[in-house]
């Protein structure tokens, strides 16, 4: 077998070491669909790592700035990534304090897009776009996905999310435009499908291949009647129909790029929600990393825990709910309790960092090439704050200098966080939403 | 409201000019509320200095609402500022209500429009079910679709992300490629559920029940089982490996694990030894899909223990001087004794009886059931099926029969072309017939006429903006509202003959659909998310202390609201019960935790509760008062908000900005607690919405976080009296019912319960045109003795329902909406 320069079909190796996840990624392995040398300095992959409720501030924040910092109690976990990680300190969502309605639904509803949500319970939810998406939208056909949302906590809770605000505030942190949340997927097997497609791969090659096209067929088909049908409604119905239309170009490009570079799952499919938190996480974690690794999408956001969430964590031993914890009113009991929830998080970080770090990319590792973001829309939770955001940026992506705990300005902008990952991405901006600068993590 | 009638008809005098009225409406206001709300200080969120003139009472109507509330209920002003004199505040609400009316009769009642609604998770799942006759749930992983208003499946907020659009592509494959050729065969997994370990309590201790001879002899309701609700994806043989833990007394007869699915017993097993830690029984039987509860349990638990326990059936063993931890002492282990000592673990003392499980194993599914259904396969090959010898002129009466089904009307030629054109597709590959129809058939399920309600427009009759919407149109509308599905055959025929509208065939037809097992659709979906008891499947109560919660009770539960519910709707009671009934549902399991004794047995029966503490309606069901409450404590505020959301129709607004919300303390500190809250109520700010909540909260604070029964709080005696901010007063949660059901409290009820129910059965939010037909079918209902059956066909019959605008007039509409607002 030579091996020189032509990419070797994963199914290959697969078919010889069986389908472990922490498959080594051999550099032969990688499609010759991009190329490494063109995308050294730029961000290529972006995610946002969200924690619900705000933090123990005072175990969070490192008292010392620049280089020299040391480690706090919940900062902990992450020591040994230190070069590879920014503390951020005095970012603040403005946005969330113009809006009206409930502080959590305020707090996500605007973190990534610096816009003030709109109060409403009803279905007029109106926000603003996304950083994440506009990274999205920018890479554009180049990916087989363009972004994925993930979410781990179930989503089947119903009523009003917080006093009055739409749940849609609280369920979503990615919004495709000012009108659309992006809902998220939490389930680890939907997930999986949505990256690798649903179709049997035990089937003989001629028969899906067969399927695929008939699926085209269909979809075609079916846009275009749609079209025709689209003439009769009025204004309200055509955009139901051009939502449906979009989708199904979407889904069509998926197909074609699906069959141009077929992809190998490199894991076996997972069968469903694991009841163990913290491998819930890893799992969605590790399906994040594969989608990177695999170039199947470069922007992925997820969710931790929804705002206002009442998970209880018995293992360790918080079996309260964490948002009233959170209310605590400087009961140190509760404080205590809502730090080990932080410190649980952080450590749940620090594997999905160490999945990134030990996975080679190119001239790198994953972890090189990527800007991670992780954190909340809310620092103290108590008085539903939303300044000094408690922020952390992993990665080299763009040339991120790691290393350090930076300190803005009081009320600086989470925005010009934005405007510094959008441009490291490619995306030249001077401006994003409300920012008034631009926070450049280079140098 | 009655009461306060004489003096009204004095005031009334006063107050019929409309000019003169409107002027002390908005000095009282002026000299009354702004010292709080203005543009500074915005008490409440709320500024009403701008409230200066005449014309705000129609262009802040939502404004002016919320004031007449507030004085109405007596929240506002709050103490300790003075209150104005009872009767010009009683003249002021009068004159606003007054007011009100005139403008609501001034309204010109509209249809409105219903965008294309996309079928929900629900709907989508229920269609499926009845278009291919297979129960597959094929939207069960598909992202939670978005809700408004607290639904589910109003129209504008069911977006389509492109990755739910695959869902659904990938769905539709899967329900064709079931019903055609059997269900999808699955490699077999195993799967691990550990059990919570709920007995801490009696561990190390021999803490024995009082009473050892009436207890549940299944041990389904004791702590020593585990339960577990499992989603089984489809009929098969499944492997359960039971994994136990804990010990019995030296000396006891063997005990007897059993395991359960759904409440019957499936094997008994007998295990002999003192210490089970480890001991591993297995069995293997066959399961249908779909959710079911398994339950490990240990049959006779307390009986068979040695004499001195004074137990039933004392055990007649012999005392024996050792054994070891799997029962008598072998020559090998008296050998290693010798060598170790004592430090091998002898069990010749042991007393525990903390017989327990540790885990469950699921494995499979083996010898998968996979073949098709043959009744599904008759309601899709309508010229009937005869593998491998289908003529090809058969394709088209299937495609067309099957279209007109899941577009839920008549098909065009045209539009059958298109489908059979992929049949001959496949054909041309070299496929089969079968695999012709299969592609078909996903092309119809794909499409939108499918995956949306589209309703056409239709031209208005002179002199009206609205028309009435189709035949199938209306079908539709029904079954989706009653069902959360498509129309049955019957509803269909209905609309072919064009009868549909006429009176009594929509009555019977409604009535007919209410009795259908399938009206279940409205416990689960209106009521579920109406009431928020959906979330009973989500909650973890804290087991450390409530060690008795596990999904067997979860479970219980959550069938006793739906049971209750469902009762009320099926069998045409008053809506009037959910608040407050003489009878509920239980199981041994529920019964034994209420404390209802005589009950025996999984299944659900009707009780009378008349003579009880807890008494009835849903405010007593353990589901409710757990879903509002902590995981490790009540919150009266919580229970207080979720009354006045759900069942007064007045959701209390955000907490003003820079005020933390209010929170309790600690559980077992509830005298402290009332005095904390009430210490904080006095701070105007905070009093104008906790004097509501906070005391309906603490009239419920007999039910624990689960929803137990208790008399004290930690070490304190419980006080549950409490006052509403309009004067009345009650002693017990039973007095509290009684007031929901009086009064302006109940037409508050009724109003937003009809609100709710016309929201869900419409898939759109309300507008202000749809206040007339509210206020008809609310104010009905009391003549029709709150019936159930009544209230939906109100509904069923308002124009909002039966009509639909037309597409010219309601542009002009939304043009002068947007103006004004």
């Amino acid at each position: 077998m030579f091996l020189t320069g032509k990419h070797l079909d994963r199914r290959t190796l697969l078919k010889g070491v069986g389908a472990a996840i922490a498959l080594p990624w051999l550099d032969a392995m990688r499609p010759a669909m991009a190329a490494p040398a063109k995308l050294a300095n730029q961000a290529r992959r972006v995610a946002v790592v969200y924690v619900p409720n705000g933090i123990v501030m005072k175990d969070w924040k490192p008292a010392e700035v620049g280089g020299e910092f040391a480690f706090t109690r919940i900062l902990k976990p992450l020591e040994p990534f230190r070069d590879d990680i920014v503390v951020l300190s005095g970012l603040a969502n403005n946005a969330a304090n113009k809006a009206r309605g409930g502080g959590h639904a305020k707090a996500s509803g605007s973190f990534l897009s610096g816009t003030p949500p709109k109060f409403t319970a009803g279905a007029d939810v109106h926000a603003g776009v996304t950083f994440d998406q506009l990274a999205a939208k920018h890479w554009g056909a180049e990916t087989r996905v363009p972004s994925l949302q993930l979410g781990c906590e179930d989503s089947r809770m119903v009523g009003n999310c917080d006093t009055g605000s739409s749940c849609a505030y609280t369920n979503s942190l990615s919004w495709k435009d000012p009108d659309t949340p992006l809902p998220v997927e939490v389930n680890p097997r939907s997930v999986f499908e949505r990256l690798f497609g649903t179709v049997d791969p035990s089937l003989p090659a001629g028969v899906r291949a067969r399927r695929a096209m008939y699926r085209k067929s269909i979809l075609d088909q079916t846009a275009e009647n749609t079209q025709r049908l689209t003439a009769g409604l009025g204004p309200a119905d055509r955009r139901k129909m051009d939502e449906y239309l979009t989708g199904i170009r979407e889904v069509e490009v998926r197909i074609a790029s699906a069959e141009k570079d077929p992809v190998t799952p490199p894991a076996e499919k997972p069968s469903g929600i694991p009841f163990d938190y913290a491998e819930y996480v890893k799992l969605m974690f590790n399906l994040q990393a594969i989608a990177f690794q695999s170039d199947l999408t470069r922007v992925s956001t997820i969710m931790l825990g929804r705002e206002g969430s009442v998970r209880t964590y018995p293992e360790i031993g918080v079996p309260d709910p964490h948002h009233p914890l959170t209310h605590h009113r400087g009961h140190p009991d509760f404080i205590e309790k809502v730090t080990k929830i932080n410190c649980f998080h952080a450590e749940l970080f620090a594997w999905f960092l160490e999945r990134l770090k030990s996975t080679p990319d190119g001239d790198g590792s994953l972890l090189d090439h990527s800007a991670i973001l992780y954190g909340g829309a809310l620092s103290d939770g108590n008085a539903h704050s939303n300044v000094d955001l408690p922020l952390v940026l992993a990665g080299h992506a763009g040339g991120i200098r790691g290393g350090r705990h930076v300190a803005s300005a009081s009320n600086t902008p989470v925005s010009n966080l934005f405007v510094h990952l959008l441009n490291s991405v490619g995306l030249e901006t001077e401006r994003f939403a409300d920012s008034t600068g631009q926070l450049d993590l280079r140098t | 409201m009655n009461r306060l009638l004489p003096i009204l008809a004095v005031v009334a005098v006063n107050s019929t000019t409309l000019s003169a009225g409107s002027q002390d409406v908005l000095a009282f206001v002026q000299k009354n509320c702004v010292a709080c709300h203005n543009s500074s200080v915005k008490s409440g969120d709320l500024d009403l200095k701008t409230l200066q003139s005449a014309k705000t009472f129609d262009e802040n109507r939502e404004l002016w609402e919320k004031v007449a509330d507030k004085i109405k209920a007596g929240q506002m002003p709050p103490p300790p500022i003075p209150r104005p004199e009872a009767a010009t505040t009683i003249a002021v609400t009068h004159w606003l209500e007054a007011e009100f009316d005139r403008q609501d009769r001034m309204v010109k009642p509209e249809a409105g429009r219903v965008t294309a609604r996309r079928l929900n998770k629900a709907e989508y799942n229920n269609t499926i079910r009845d278009l291919l006759g297979i129960d597959i749930h094929p939207a069960e992983r598909f992202p939670a679709d978005t809700a408004a208003f607290g639904f589910d499946n109003i129209s504008d907020a069911l977006n389509l992300s492109p990755a739910l659009l695959e869902n659904y592509v990938d769905a539709a494959e899967r329900s064709v490629r079931t019903v055609l050729f059997g269900p999808e065969k699955l490699k077999p997994s195993a799967v691990h559920l550990s059990a919570p370990i709920r007995i801490n309590e009696v561990r190390g201790q021999s803490q024995l029940p009082k009473d050892l001879f009436n207890y549940d002899y299944t041990g389904l309701s004791t702590r020593h089982s585990a339960h577990f609700l499992y989603h089984f994806p489809v009929n098969a043989e499944y492997s359960f490996r039971l994994v136990l833990n804990g010990h019995r007394p030296n000396q006891s007869e063997p005990v007897h694990p059993a395991f359960f699915i759904d409440g019957k017993m499936v094997k008994e097993f007998e295990v002999d030894a003192t210490d089970l830690e480890g001991q591993v029984i297995e069995l293997r039987t066959r399961v249908t899909a779909g959710e079911h509860l398994l339950s490990e349990t240990y049959l006779k638990n307390y009986h068979g223990l040695p004499p001195s326990y004074k137990g039933p059936e004392p055990s007649k063993r012999p005392p024996e001087a050792l054994i070891s931890p799997r029962g008598k002492l072998t020559e090998k282990d008296i050998e290693t004794l010798r060598k170790y000592g004592t430090k091998i673990k002898t069990d010749a003392i042991e007393t525990r009886v903390d017989n327990r499980f540790e885990s469950l194993d699921i494995g499979g599914p083996f010898n998968q059931a996979a073949t098709a259904s043959p009744d599904s396969l008759r309601k899709i090959y309508v010229c009937g099926h005869a593998p491998g010898k289908h003529t090809g002129a058969c394709a088209r009466p299937i495609v067309a029969s099957f279209a007109g089904r899941a577009f839920r009307r008549p098909v065009t030629s045209t539009e059958v072309d298109q489908f059979v054109r992929f049949f001959t597709l496949a054909r041309k590959q070299g496929d089969s017939f079968e695999e012709g129809i299969a592609m078909a058939l996903h092309a119809v399920l794909v499409s939108p006429d499918f995956l949306y309600r589209i309703e056409r427009d239709r031209p208005a009759p002179a002199g009206s903006s609205s028309a009435p919407v189709g035949q199938y149109e209306l079908a539709s509308r029904l079954s989706y509202f009653l069902w959360s599905s498509m129309p049955d055959t019957e509803l269909l025929r209905a609309a072919s003959r064009g009868t549909l509208r006429q009176p009594a065939v929509l009555e019977a037809q409604v009535k007919r659909m209410l009795r259908d097992p399938k009206a279940f659709a409205l416990v689960e979906n209106f009521a579920g998310q109406w009431l928020q008891f959906r979330n009973i499947d989500v909650v973890r109560p804290d087991l450390e202390r409530f060690p008795v919660f596990d999904d067997g009770l979860r479970l219980a539960m959550r069938r006793e609201t739906e049971l209750f519910i469902e009762n009320v709707i099926r069998q045409n009671g008053s809506v009037l019960e959910l608040l407050d009934a003489n009878y509920t549902f239980v199981n041994e399991r529920l019964a034994r935790f209420y404390g209802i004794p005589g009950i025996t047995g999984p299944e659900f029966r009707r009780v009378d509760v008349s003579n009880t503490n807890r008494g009835g309606g849903i405010l007593a069901q353990a589901s409710i008062l757990t879903v509002s409450s902590y995981s490790t404590r009540t919150s009266p505020v919580l229970r207080g908000k979720w009354i006045l959301e759900n069942l007064l129709n007045a959701p209390p607004p955000p907490p003003p900005p820079g005020v933390p919300p209010l929170e309790e303390n600690k559980t077992g500190q509830s005298a402290t607690l009332r005095q904390q809250m009430e210490q904080h109520r006095k701070s105007p700010a905070c009093s104008s919405c906790h004097s509501r909540m906070d005391p309906l909260g603490f009239g419920l604070e007999n039910f624990n976080a689960i929803g137990a029964w208790r008399t004290e709080d930690g070490k304190n005696a419980l006080d549950v009296s409490g006052s509403l901010p309009d004067g009345r007063s009650f002693q017990t949660p039973a007095q509290l019912k009684a007031l929901l059901k009086d009064g302006h409290d109940c037409d508050a009820y009724i109003r937003g319960l009809t609100e709710k129910l016309l929201m869900y059965a419409l898939g759109r939010g309300l507008e202000r045109y749809d206040r007339p037909a509210v206020t008809a079918i609310a104010a009905k209902l009391s003549s029709q003795d709150y019936k159930f059956s009544q209230l939906v066909l109100g509904i069923v019959n308002s124009l909002p329902f039966q009509m639909r605008q037309s597409h010219q007039t309601s542009q002009i509409a939304s043009t002068m909406g947007e103006r004004s607002k």
